[in-house]
């Protein structure tokens, strides 16, 4: 899912060809972001618009040639004049009388033209990686470029740029291949790589053939004059290990229009999407300048006047941090009364803050959905949870973007992070940014393959792994204190993949143990009856609670458990199935039976499943921990795909001996009516689960402040 | 030691009274820091100076009546176009056609009046804890009776012409303590009582009375010529002047307010790290 839709999505027509660009948000000044189409269109700038869209009008265009425009396969379409006037004609559209101008790589020279030509729609321009013969181009490209035309046999790396070759069968995938291989030098780019790649895929060769030997770019000498001749303010961005323009290009660009140059040191072609944080603050920066932004009220507290606060982010992937952290919070206020706690929190987490009175941000309306990704990524009883973590990257980077601002406005002395993902990653990824002690809280250490997701499933999980802990062993400042919930002998006993340490020695060299967190007590032998009356269950019925947590992804499983159900009452009469849809299922959906419940929702869940003979859930850690907390016999079916309830809450149940692990796929529902009716309401025997958690935790934290 | 010694240092005379002044760096836009009240000189910015210069231009004076300047005895030789004929006469020494402008306190009248009437001059305006006043002064200063004989008097009773000719030293200990309000001043009070018994009581009365025709329309006169960019700071705890007074400036300039928290009246000398940063973002917004 997109982090940020657009407010339009438009195409403007000329000579017959549609260019398609599209609006984001209504601040000054308006940006138009340029790509160097047709090789990639606009998503390219995906990492950089939500957040400045919050601040500027911003303007994509996918370019002639890709994404949703037309491709036209002549190259006197692609002539700069024709890119030149598609953009003022984007600037029109999109009611922007004036734009600072954002392009990349061989978009540069059209974008000097505009700036140059029509110096009164450019207010400015930020030139990445910039295409411009102003230096020499890299020796390696000489040679090929050459012989772009000339037919060849079976070309190898940058002798594949070739117009037969993009022509051959398979030729043209083969360059973009190596082409953006070259183009991503930053270790850990498999993202980057995988997009770029698809949206090269998105063109066709031809429209390829035809920009390349349309684009008609200066030549030096001309370029040299065609920069001389821009006024507006430039600033030039450009990655010192870029394999297509050299650095030379991006100096040079800077020296002929006032020396504004960023290098990015260690960057290759792609700083954009590889370092999107950088990026969009320098682009930030720069439009705030040139257009003179002025300064705004502020408050700014001195240091020994300031009240001790924390900014509490709380995860809602899982949806079960929040009663956990809403414990931790507690606990901590009880070791620091003083402290102040604000939540940065997002749906359906701000609905347990509400209800406990907790402080939430107002950025916090700036999130991204995290949790409507995730449901997206569902399918059946589906969740590649690693994969979908992957694609969530834009939707990470505008959130961290929003807690980066946060705590640039406000002052905050601790950052406790449950699973923040967003905050964990960029902070390593640009630990300049960092203020303020860092609390960095997991229940699973190490993304795992599944076993049918093959080499590329394998390559890419260990990959993220080696670059979480190069982040750790090279800014090991950057996590104040690391809290595994949970203890040592949970964590599986395998390694982070290749020659990468065992999850479990890493783990305890790098992070203090907490326990398990339940976020709650559970009764007490003696309590659970009172209780059980409490909720409206009688002693001599088998009540068996359905349960799938707050996303969408349950409605397959509840629909077999609802099919088993004829069969079980059958063999039990005295059972009783109270089954719980959460908000984003139908309950009128299902049949209705006699003993059989169906509820959207119910108020303090925890206490039905601590009262209940058999329940049936997923296989996420904060419900079935709660069963087993509450040792009540339960059947987990994990989602398919989703590494961490197949292997590390299974693994973790396991130890506990609690639960019957049921495989979806093979499980009918004869064989749930069988478990129904043999487990329902018969003693089990699990490991105790310990109370002491959230106090573990907010002892752990509070040495900190 | 200073951190930083000034690269030209100069006197210049006008109507009979020698203005000291001071340049350093030659970074554009030039900066020229205004004196306060005559209680303090040029000094007040040594905070700012060293880190201002190695970005700008910085020129700084010490006001009539303080420092290394002559201390006419005449009141009239205070007034405000004095100060700011003064600050323009700096400029031209100095050789600076145009300047961001930051002022503490009292030199916000004399700000005020340079944007207004020499615009040319003047690139932007920061306002540091102005004495605008725009509004009423603090309810403890309402005992302040500066011609009466007072006996024994106490507390801001002590602003007055008689008490400053026997007990001066009292006085500046007595104000100085209410412009740093902060816990842990010592070191910025003793800088500025020392600076205070530069001068005297006299003195610092000729000073006082140039301000008895200032008031809040002809603040808000002034006020509404200025078209430069313009920002003021104004801490919660300033004792000397109320936030309330900066909140007004900035709302009839309309320049933002920066609130600065648990600050006294002299936040350039006790929070000079987000003074500093605060006048470089200005003065770069300025620059572009």
């Amino acid at each position: 899912m997109r982090a940020r839709l657009p407010d339009r999505a438009e195409v403007v027509r000329r000579d017959g060809v549609r260019v398609a660009f599209e609006v984001f948000g209504d601040g000054e000044p308006a940006l138009l972001l340029i790509p160097a189409s047709p090789i990639t269109h606009a998503r390219s700038w995906k990492g950089l618009v939500p957040t400045l869209a919050r601040r500027f009008t911003v303007v994509t265009t996918d370019g002639r040639g890709t994404g949703r425009s037309d491709r036209p396969h002549a190259p006197e379409c692609y002539a700069p004049a024709e890119v030149t006037a598609d953009l003022l004609a984007v600037l029109d559209a999109a009611g922007a009388d004036q734009a600072v101008l954002v392009a990349h790589c061989h978009a540069v020279p059209w974008a000097l033209y505009l700036a140059a030509d029509h110096p009164e729609r450019v207010a400015g321009l930020v030139a990445i990686d910039p295409a411009v013969a102003v230096a020499p181009p890299h020796p390696h490209t000489v040679e090929p470029d050459r012989r772009w035309a000339d037919p060849v046999g079976a070309p190898a790396g940058w002798s594949m740029r070739n117009r037969h070759f993009w022509r051959q069968d398979g030729g043209y995938r083969e360059w973009i291949e190596f082409f953006f291989g070259q183009q991503l030098p930053e270790p850990h780019s498999t993202k980057q790589y995988e997009d770029t790649v698809g949206w090269a895929l998105d063109t066709d060769a031809e429209a390829m053939i035809a920009e390349r030997e349309g684009r008609a770019a200066p030549p030096e000498g001309e370029a040299e004059a065609l920069c001389r001749r821009v006024r507006c303010p430039v600033r030039v961005l450009h990655g010192s290990d870029d394999r297509c323009q050299p650095v030379a290009r991006g100096r040079r660009l800077a020296e002929l229009t006032g020396d504004d140059l960023v290098v990015l040191e260690g960057a290759g072609h792609l700083p954009h999407g590889r370092d999107p944080v950088k990026v969009t603050r320098l682009i930030t920066e720069f439009a705030d300048r040139i257009t003179g932004a002025s300064m705004h009220a502020t408050t700014w507290t001195r240091g020994l006047s300031r009240p001790a606060r924390a900014l509490y982010l709380s995860s809602p992937i899982g949806l079960g941090h929040a009663r956990r952290d809403v414990a931790v919070a507690k606990e901590l206020r009880r070791l620091r009364p003083d402290l102040e706690i604000d939540w940065l929190a997002q749906h359906p987490v701000t609905a347990v803050l509400d209800a406990e009175g907790e402080h939430i941000h107002p950025a916090s309306r700036w999130l991204a959905s995290e949790s409507a990704h995730v449901a997206a990524e569902a399918a059946g009883h589906d969740l590649h949870c690693f994969q979908a973590l992957r694609r969530m990257d834009e939707i990470l980077v505008a959130n961290f973007m929003v807690f980066q601002e946060v705590l640039e406005e406000d002052c905050y002395d601790l950052i406790i992070g449950d699973e923040a993902w967003d905050v964990d990653y960029y902070w390593h990824e640009n630990p300049e940014l960092k203020r303020g002690q860092n609390v960095w809280l997991t229940d699973f250490v190490g993304y795992l393959p599944m076993p049918d997701g093959g080499d590329r499933e394998a390559f890419l999980t260990t990959d993220y792994n080696a670059e979480m802990i190069e982040h750790i062993d090279r800014y090991p400042w950057i996590r104040d204190r690391a809290i595994f919930v949970g203890n040592d002998e949970d964590i599986v006993p395998e390694t982070f993949g290749g020659d990468l340490p065992a999850i479990r020695d890493w783990t305890t060299r790098h992070f203090s143990y907490s326990g398990y967190i339940t976020g709650f007590t559970p009764p007490e032998p003696d309590e659970v009856a009172p209780l059980r009356t409490q909720l409206g269950y009688r002693d001599d019925e088998l009540v068996c609670v359905v349960a799938v947590g707050g996303s969408g992804v349950g409605q397959a499983l509840i629909d077999k458990v609802v099919a088993a159900y004829p069969l079980a009452k059958k063999a039990a009469p005295e059972l009783r199935m109270i089954v719980v849809t959460g908000p984003r299922i139908d309950p009128a959906a299902f049949p209705q039976r006699a003993g059989l419940e169906i509820h959207g929702y119910i108020d303090r869940l925890y206490q039905h499943l601590c009262v209940c003979d058999l329940a049936i859930v997923q296989g996420g850690l904060t419900t079935t921990m709660e069963l087993t907390a509450a040792r009540r016999p339960f059947l987990y079916f994990p989602l398919g795909h989703h590494f961490e309830q197949n292997f590390h809450v299974r693994y973790r149940l396991d130890r506990y001996g609690a639960g019957q692990c049921m495989d979806y796929a093979t499980t009918d529902p004869d064989l749930i009516a069988t478990h129904i009716t043999e487990l329902a309401g018969q003693p089990v025997s699990y490991r105790d689960v310990e109370t002491d958690g959230a106090a573990r935790a907010a002892r752990l934290i509070a040495e900190l402040i | 030691m200073r951190a930083r010694y000034p690269d030209s240092e100069g006197l210049l005379v006008r109507d009979g009274v020698e203005i000291r002044y001071e340049r350093y760096g030659d970074g554009w836009p030039a900066i020229l820091l205004l004196p306060a009240w005559s209680l303090v000189h040029s000094r007040q910015w040594k905070m700012q100076v060293p880190y201002l210069a190695r970005h700008f231009t910085v020129v700084c004076f010490d006001g009539r009546g303080s420092g290394g300047s002559s201390r006419p005895a005449d009141p009239s030789a205070y007034s405000d176009v004095a100060f700011a004929s003064d600050a323009l006469a700096v400029m031209d020494a100095a050789g600076i056609d145009s300047a961001v402008l930051v002022s503490a306190s009292r030199g916000a009248s004399w700000a005020l009046r340079l944007c207004a009437e020499h615009p040319d001059r003047v690139l932007g305006s920061v306002f540091i804890g102005p004495s605008a006043l725009l509004v009423p002064p603090l309810a403890e200063r309402r005992v302040q009776r500066f011609d009466e004989v007072i006996d024994e008097p106490v507390g801001w009773q002590t602003y007055n012409a008689h008490y400053w000719k026997t007990h001066y030293p009292e006085f500046v200990t007595f104000f100085v303590g209410r412009m740093f309000t902060e816990p842990h001043s010592t070191k910025q009070i003793e800088d500025a009582t020392g600076w205070g018994l530069e001068t005297d009581g006299e003195t610092l009365a000729a000073a006082d009375r140039a301000l008895e025709g200032s008031d809040a329309a002809a603040t808000r006169r002034l006020a509404a010529r200025l078209a430069c960019p313009a920002l003021v700071m104004h801490g919660t705890q300033d004792a000397v002047r109320s936030y309330a007074d900066g909140e007004a400036l900035a709302s009839c300039t309309g320049a933002p307010l920066v609130t600065l928290e648990g600050a006294g009246h002299f936040p350039h000398l006790r929070d000079p790290v987000h003074v500093n940063l605060l006048i470089k973002q200005f003065a770069d917004r300025v620059r572009r």
